[in-house]
């Protein structure tokens, strides 16, 4: 039984990273139309450093995405914390008003919002892009840590109240500390969300402000060579690091 | 008193934004959905429900939008039906250690941005493509492999994209699941299939749900993995809509469409939403 | 930890400042990629000559290049807009007046499409005329032959599953119009044009919209015969070396001529002036259809200097052919709207 489902999981992994693969594999080919038979080439890395659009737009897609991971997190953390530890009048209305972000496709938000900043005449660009970004990273964080919290129960808590502690204290010293892996996995989630968000994006984005997923479809739509591919081999490498350095802090794995 | 200050504190500043970036501009666009045109500069629209009437008299947008749901339905299928296995062999298969990795592993794709994902499947899924080439290099006389732009690929691609959302849903459910449960059980002399149906199905369910939701409604109002996999097949209610906002500059016709589509996902949730209730009464 | 969220600031703040918008000072061009503004050694000369940045956004369709002016005033300095598109762009206010006296190279261009109404409102100049060519379909010479002269031979049963078709409302009106020998301009009977690009849809293996996605699915192999324009095909023969020839039907082709123009809140009208100037003028379109491929030229003095063979010369400049051109005309919008209606039908009805 534990054999058949490692070689499954073993399966999904080779799934999820075979066309990654290819991709990567693409970014040294040095036919710009991407013609069989491979030609190993390392000229789109170093075309790449010239390509002040892409990197622009690198730099603030994850710009953007630190600053939605850290706004979405703590927003969100602290409805979850209400929504567990309070029962309140008018609080299934609010649980229900959270779905929006995640009940209507992005496509809704993205056009809305496209549409509220052109109406009362507010510029496209990082502002939008921020307030969109959040938007869609907020349901997430609030699911997750309260996801976390449902499960981390509140005999600690009262134990700790039961001995004296006061409530700061308790958040700080007992909430909080078991409640780490579900803030890193909102963190987390609300970084890639904002990172690999396209669709609000492309419709928030201004001409000079532009996030990476933007230019990239951009690109695929109107011209593209396997700079697109170097960038994004670079882009996967960089979050892995990213993720390695994430994960060693906050023990995904594990604690029960 | 001080608890309403409290959760007013804790919840004021995430509402605030949700009413700014979300429920003004829903407000904002629901006013655009009855115009007669974009209002812009020197043209006067007026009030219309043209829009809306287009919608029912024309059968094209119709057929779009069953055509998303299909679409929509078949892809959270698929993904429940790896993901979820998946997720319950990494929370019970892998050993500690590896898991952490395994789940980095899963994780990952995430970050390597779903458009070069999208887009990598051209290169796999098309004549002359990778899959094409190893099935000739395999087996010499295999019929032409040509996945591309047709619903398969756009499918296989949505899968691609979303399974990583269902996985982790499910083992944020399936991991918390008390071990002596299981234990017990098999102590009882229970089958692996029994315990899985009566208790990592039940017990797992709600990541199901969650996976699913979070998979189903993006999926349906998708248009980038539509366009660039699906070709003519990629023709999708998204990419309408998306169409009147960057191309035929018809904000009312998308914005009516768009509240179409919102009007369906909504009813699928309420219908969804007796299912919620069980499942939280059950955990 | 702190020093982990140290770290973490600084590296955030290196990141936005990549991210940050160029100071310099520059030119913002809206236009088709790989239409002759982009090229690196024209976008280098003029850098070196007036010291601004040459920076370009891109549109796949007329009407994306026209949303795109609509919702950002005051952001592009020089716009491409097809003749017959032109009214519509200075209708809606979009566009601002030219000063001819600004432009060096205006008197050599030919007088036919210099002075053309499309370009003029109220005696006002609104488009420098810069090339033309014809929309047709493009073959590869070395998978088809014998190479078909007509556009009924598009639905031949030899070219099922061959033919690759651009995803253009207007154009598959058009073409399908020119085929059925109703008036392109005007088309009399809809649905008989409806249901010739529906019998198209077994013949379709791939819609193109894009240049780039044309020359990456003609190298593949993934069609032989597809929709073209005149100056793309020079270019995928010169730059991208592929076997292919363009052909310009009996039936007629369709023939577009481009304007240069000035949207209406330009931030820089005067290097704006300056760009369409050299755009205009020979020692650019020369080095342009020589070295990479390029339509055929409004400036007589640079379709001179070509030399005899090259196809814009040869071909473009020979009555006969161009007597088959109908030349595109402006669409009113509600008949666009129908067009665009008609196409979503014929799209949703081929689908396999």
């Amino acid at each position: 039984m534990i054999l058949l489902g490692r070689v499954f999981l073993a399966l999904v992994l080779v799934f999820l990273y075979a066309p990654i693969v290819v991709m990567m594999v693409m970014a040294f080919n040095a036919s710009p139309l991407y013609q069989l038979p491979m030609e190993w080439s390392g000229r789109w890395f170093v075309a790449l450093m010239d390509n002040r659009r892409l990197l622009s737009a690198s730099g603030t897609s994850v710009g953007l995405a630190l600053a939605t991971s850290l706004i979405a997190t703590s927003l969100g953390t602290l409805a979850a914390l209400a929504f567990a530890r309070y029962t309140f009048r008018g609080r299934r209305l609010l649980q229900i008003l959270l779905l929006p972000p995640i009940a209507i496709p992005w496509l809704i938000i993205g056009t809305s919002l496209l549409v509220f900043t052109f109406w009362i005449g507010l510029p496209r660009g990082w502002p939008a892009l921020l307030v969109g970004h959040v938007a869609l990273a907020l349901p997430y964080t609030v699911i997750l840590v309260g996801a976390r919290l449902a499960v981390v129960g509140v005999e600690l808590e009262d134990a700790a109240r039961g001995l004296g502690a006061g409530p700061w204290q308790v958040l700080w010293r007992v909430t909080l500390p078991g409640l780490l892996p579900g803030i890193a996995a909102a963190a987390a989630f609300a970084f890639a969300v904002s990172f690999d968000q396209f669709v609000i994006s492309y419709f928030l984005a201004a001409p000079g402000t532009s996030t990476l997923p933007v230019e990239i479809y951009s690109a695929i739509r109107k011209g593209f060579t396997p700079e697109i591919n170097a960038i994004s081999t670079l882009i996967i490498l960089l979050s892995m690091a990213l993720l390695l350095m994430v994960a060693r802090l906050y023990r995904f794995g594990g604690s029960r | 008193m001080r608890c309403r200050l409290a959760i007013l504190g804790l919840t004021g500043p995430a509402y605030l934004w949700l009413l700014v970036a979300v429920f003004l501009p829903l407000t904002a666009m629901l006013y655009f959905s009855v115009l007669s045109e974009t209002p812009l500069g020197n043209r006067e629209p007026v009030l219309t429900g043209e829009h809306y009437r287009a919608f029912l008299e024309k059968s094209v947008y119709r057929d779009l939008l069953w055509r998303s749901l299909g679409i929509g339905l078949e892809v959270t299928a698929f993904c429940a039906l790896i993901g979820f296995p998946a997720a319950l062999a990494l929370s019970r298969a892998v050993p500690g250690r590896w898991r952490e990795v395994v789940f980095l592993l899963v994780v990952l794709p995430f970050w390597s941005n779903g458009l070069v994902r999208t887009f990598s499947w051209t290169m796999v899924l098309g004549a002359g493509g990778v899959l094409d080439r190893g099935l000739q290099a395999l087996w010499p006389d295999a019929p032409e492999v040509d996945l591309l732009f047709t619903r398969q690929a756009v499918v296989i691609g949505l899968v691609h994209a979303y399974l990583p959302y269902m996985i982790l849903s499910c083992y944020l459910a399936l991991q918390a699941v008390d071990d002596s449960l299981i234990l017990a059980a098999r102590g009882l002399g229970a089958s692996h299939w029994t315990v899985f149906r009566r208790l990592w199905l039940p017990l797992g369910l709600p990541g199901l749900v969650a996976g699913s939701v979070l998979i189903f409604v993006p999926v349906i109002g998708a248009f980038m993995e539509p366009r660039i996999l699906g070709g003519p097949a990629g023709t999708v209610i998204g990419t309408v809509i998306e169409d009147q906002f960057t191309q035929t500059f018809n904000w009312p016709l998308g914005a009516a469409l768009s509240f179409i589509l919102l009007a369906v996902v909504l009813l699928i949730l309420l219908l969804a939403y007796p299912l919620r209730q069980r499942l939280e009464r059950v955990t | 930890m702190i020093s982990t969220m140290q770290r973490l600031g600084a590296g955030l703040a290196l990141l936005l400042a990549l991210g940050g918008v160029a100071t310099a000072q520059q030119l913002r061009v809206l236009n088709w990629q790989g239409y002759g503004t982009d090229e690196p050694w024209a976008v280098e000369a003029f850098a070196e000559e007036h010291g601004v940045e040459v920076v370009h956004d891109y549109f796949n369709s007329e009407q994306e290049m026209l949303t795109r002016l609509r919702t950002n005033p005051g952001v592009y300095d020089v716009v491409l807009i097809n003749s017959s598109y032109t009214q519509q762009a200075v209708s809606e206010g979009l566009i601002q007046p030219l000063n001819p006296d600004q432009l060096s190279h205006f008197e050599q261009l030919d007088q036919s499409l210099r002075d053309h109404p499309y370009l003029r409102a109220d005696g006002e100049l609104y488009g420098a005329a810069w090339v033309w060519g014809a929309t047709a379909y493009a073959v590869n010479v070395n998978e088809v032959t014998p190479i078909p002269t007509t556009l009924e031979a598009l639905w031949a049963p030899r070219f099922s599953d061959r033919l690759g078709w651009r995803d253009d409302a207007v154009e598959s009106v058009q073409l399908a119009a020119l085929a059925l020998g109703q008036d392109m301009n005007s088309p009399t009977d809809l649905d008989a044009i409806k249901a010739r690009l529906i019998a198209l849809g077994p013949q379709i293996r791939t819609f193109w919209s894009s240049e780039d996605q044309w020359n990456k699915y003609m190298a593949a192999g993934r069609f032989d015969i597809a929709t073209y324009w005149s100056g793309s095909a020079a270019r995928s023969r010169k730059a991208f070396e592929l076997p292919i020839r363009f052909v310009i039907p009996e039936e007629g082709a369709i023939g577009w001529f481009d304007g240069l123009s000035i949207p209406v809140d330009a931030p820089n009208p005067e290097l704006a002036h300056a760009f369409i100037d050299y755009l205009i003028g020979p020692a650019f379109y020369v080095r342009w259809d020589t070295e990479v491929g390029a339509p055929a030229p409004a400036n007589r003095g640079a379709m001179a200097e070509l030399p005899e063979d090259a196809f814009n010369r040869a071909v473009m400049g020979d009555p006969a052919v161009t007597g088959r051109l109908t030349f595109m005309a402006p669409i009113p919008d509600q008949r666009r709207n129908r067009y665009l209606e008609l196409w979503q039908e014929v799209k949703a009805a081929i689908v396999q």
